[in-house]
């Protein structure tokens, strides 16, 4: 990990107080204990999901820790093997963890601040909004949700109970999307009215074998959680929750939330909630998984015009497996993968922002964009007003149109999203696909 | 396509035959749900697949707004289907379906599925997504009528239908650990 080496917390929190005048010493209400104060000045996390993307998250916040910015007190997964692997990392990194095979016995620790959520996607919303409960800041895994009552569920507990949500979608804190948000907002192709994006089809399983009993190591019942109960399939996990709509959604709910939360924020079009959402799709020939491979999504936007396309494989105009090219009035932009782990194009890089112009905001303190998406947030969990980049309202908006994309193709038929009463205009049933009735006792 | 034709590609060994035919079943709509249902019994798990994509396209296709004739007649068969006599993959699988299209003529024979081991769970969610005063009146009656074991549950419902539940008599359980 290209950690800026020379980056201390003492400089970490310098930066953080001073880019908005505040003072450096934070009441213990904002960490989420309130009535008790904070013992140090460290943020004490709980990991929720030790596994695949859990496992870089779980470094990022021991490297945090190596930093004076963080204390990790407890791992949790619903696989013993994983839990185990995690605790030991911990432990050789010379942190004290107590391993939970239940995310609520962590979240009953009054000492836990904060917790890291990466587990399937279908698990995101309920332990949010359970996290929010307790009182406790939560970084969560993209896509946010998997249902969009999910993800207003999740708005609103981090609204109402003050915590503060980020949500992993890291183009915002890349350095790739920062320069070309620059450019594209300050004019540079003018108005932008089409996006491209292109990406590999979603895999299919070639290789179906029937149901049986889950690994001695697994817990399938909590794997399920709101599911509906089913016998558990070895295709099911782990990671390849992603290729089932209910769990994963294909690729678009999975690096379409990187890529359009990239977009949005390029574009300025957070607040263009609104939207109509055509689809069509070619299914999966055999296996469990039910995501279609190749699909083609358009997206109309309105006040201002402009059109956003989602194509597997689609038209691949840049160098890598995936990317989206914007199309303006006076030329054309690229942008590779989700604007932080490839590079801005030269014209983007080279591009001065003009006078009483536009500057985005970006993070800025490490090299690292996954470093730089974490710091943002324990910087917003100290920093009273401040919400995270990626903030649960911002990052609901993207994983709306996700949803409503793979909804449309299994729907076969437009869809007109009204975004201010997040509804589906005039159809009973893509309204009630909004929201899936969640199993005993695992709801939000 | 017609139902024949559907019913004999579905049980193809080929996986685009298959694939193919499935995503017709939409257009034959209500004549194909038993037959469909009836591949749920299959040997292979990738015709048992087809079947149920199959009745999946079918709801789908009816659900759409101004197919009302249709959408009724599917639901007359997705209802029979709710038979001790059906196996209960099939019956957890119609359960959602209805829980998509359904209206009042769905909720009985849904509710009556609540004192059902198996099933109970399943038909609970599909009362819960299906609007109107009938479905939520089934809910009310069945926190004091199902066995006692599976009230907690039904609360669930009623919270999300946003009625308010005596959290003394029925404490919400959600953080409450259990491991």
């Amino acid at each position: 990990m290209n950690l800026n080496k020379t980056m201390k917390r003492r400089d970490f929190l310098a930066s953080a107080s001073a880019a908005l005048a505040l003072p450096y010493v934070i009441p213990s209400s904002v960490l989420g204990r309130a009535g008790r104060p904070s013992a140090n000045e460290r943020i004490n996390l709980g990991y929720i999901g030790v596994g695949g993307m859990g496992g870089g998250h779980l470094g990022r916040g021991l490297k945090f820790r190596e930093l004076g910015q963080t204390e990790v007190l407890a791992v949790c997964d619903v696989d013993a093997s994983r839990l185990g692997s995690a605790a030991k990392r911990c432990t050789d990194a010379g942190a004290k963890v107590e391993a939970y095979a239940d995310y609520r016995r962590l979240l009953e620790r009054m000492d836990i601040d904060a917790v890291v959520i990466s587990t399937p996607d279908h698990w995101h919303a309920v332990q949010t909004v359970h996290a929010c409960e307790t009182g406790k800041h939560v970084y969560v895994e993209k896509p946010s949700s998997v249902t969009v009552r999910e993800g207003q569920a999740m708005v609103d507990a981090a609204r109402k109970h003050g915590c503060k949500v980020q949500v992993g979608a890291q183009g915002r804190s890349g350095k790739p999307a920062f320069h070309t948000c620059r450019a594209l907002r300050n004019g540079m192709i003018g108005q932008v009215t089409k996006v491209d994006c292109w990406h590999y089809e979603t895999p299919y399983d070639k290789n179906p074998v029937p149901d049986c009993d889950p690994p001695a190591s697994l817990d399938w019942d909590m794997w399920l959680g709101p599911l509906r109960w089913r016998p558990y399939n070895p295709r099911y996990c782990p990671g390849t929750f992603r290729w089932l709509m209910e769990s994963g959604g294909g690729q678009i709910r999975d690096r379409g939330a990187h890529q359009f939360s990239a977009i949005l924020w390029c574009l300025n079009a957070d607040s263009q909630t609104s939207f109509t959402v055509e689809a069509t799709g070619t299914p999966p020939p055999m296996g469990l998984w039910d995501c279609p491979p190749k699909i083609d999504i358009t997206y109309s936007f309105k006040d201002p015009d402009w059109t956003l396309l989602w194509s597997q494989p689609g038209r691949k105009t840049g160098k890598t497996e995936f990317g989206q090219m914007f199309y303006g009035e006076k030329g054309k932009l690229l942008l590779e993968w989700e604007g932080a782990r490839k590079w801005a194009e030269p014209e983007a890089l080279a591009f001065k922002t003009p006078s009483s112009g536009f500057e985005p905001y970006t993070p800025g303190l490490f090299d690292d964009f996954g470093l730089n998406h974490m710091g943002e947030w324990l910087k917003a969990i100290k920093t009273p007003g401040h919400l995270p980049n990626v903030d649960i309202e911002i990052a609901h908006r993207t994983a709306i149109l996700c949803i409503l994309g793979n909804l449309a193709y299994s729907l076969g038929r437009k869809l007109v999203f009204d975004g201010d009463k997040q509804i589906v205009v005039g159809d009973d049933q893509a309204n009630r696909l909004l929201g899936t009735p969640q199993r005993h006792p695992y709801h939000c | 396509m017609k139902l024949q034709e559907l019913v004999k590609d579905i049980q193809s060994d080929k996986a685009e035959v298959r694939t193919a035919a499935w995503q017709q079943a939409g257009r034959i709509g209500a004549a194909a749900v038993k037959p469909l249902a009836k591949l749920y019994t299959a040997e292979d798990a990738e015709i048992r697949r087809a079947a149920k994509r199959g009745l999946e396209k079918i709801v789908r296709a009816v659900g759409a707004p101004g197919v009302r004739a249709a959408k009724s007649a599917v639901i007359l068969e997705l209802l029979t289907l709710l038979s001790d006599t059906q196996p209960a993959a099939l019956r957890r699988d119609i359960l959602w379906l209805l829980s998509e299209i359904g209206s009042d003529e769905s909720v009985e024979p849904i509710a009556a599925l609540l004192k059902h081991k198996v099933l109970r769970e399943d038909a609970r969610m599909a009362l819960e997504r299906i609007p109107g005063d009938r479905s939520l009146a089934v809910l009310r009656t069945a926190l004091e009528s199902v066995p006692k074991d599976f009230r907690i549950n039904i609360a669930q419902s009623l919270r999300a239908r946003g009625v308010t539940v005596d959290p003394q008599k029925y404490p919400c359980q959600k953080l409450v650990p259990t491991r």
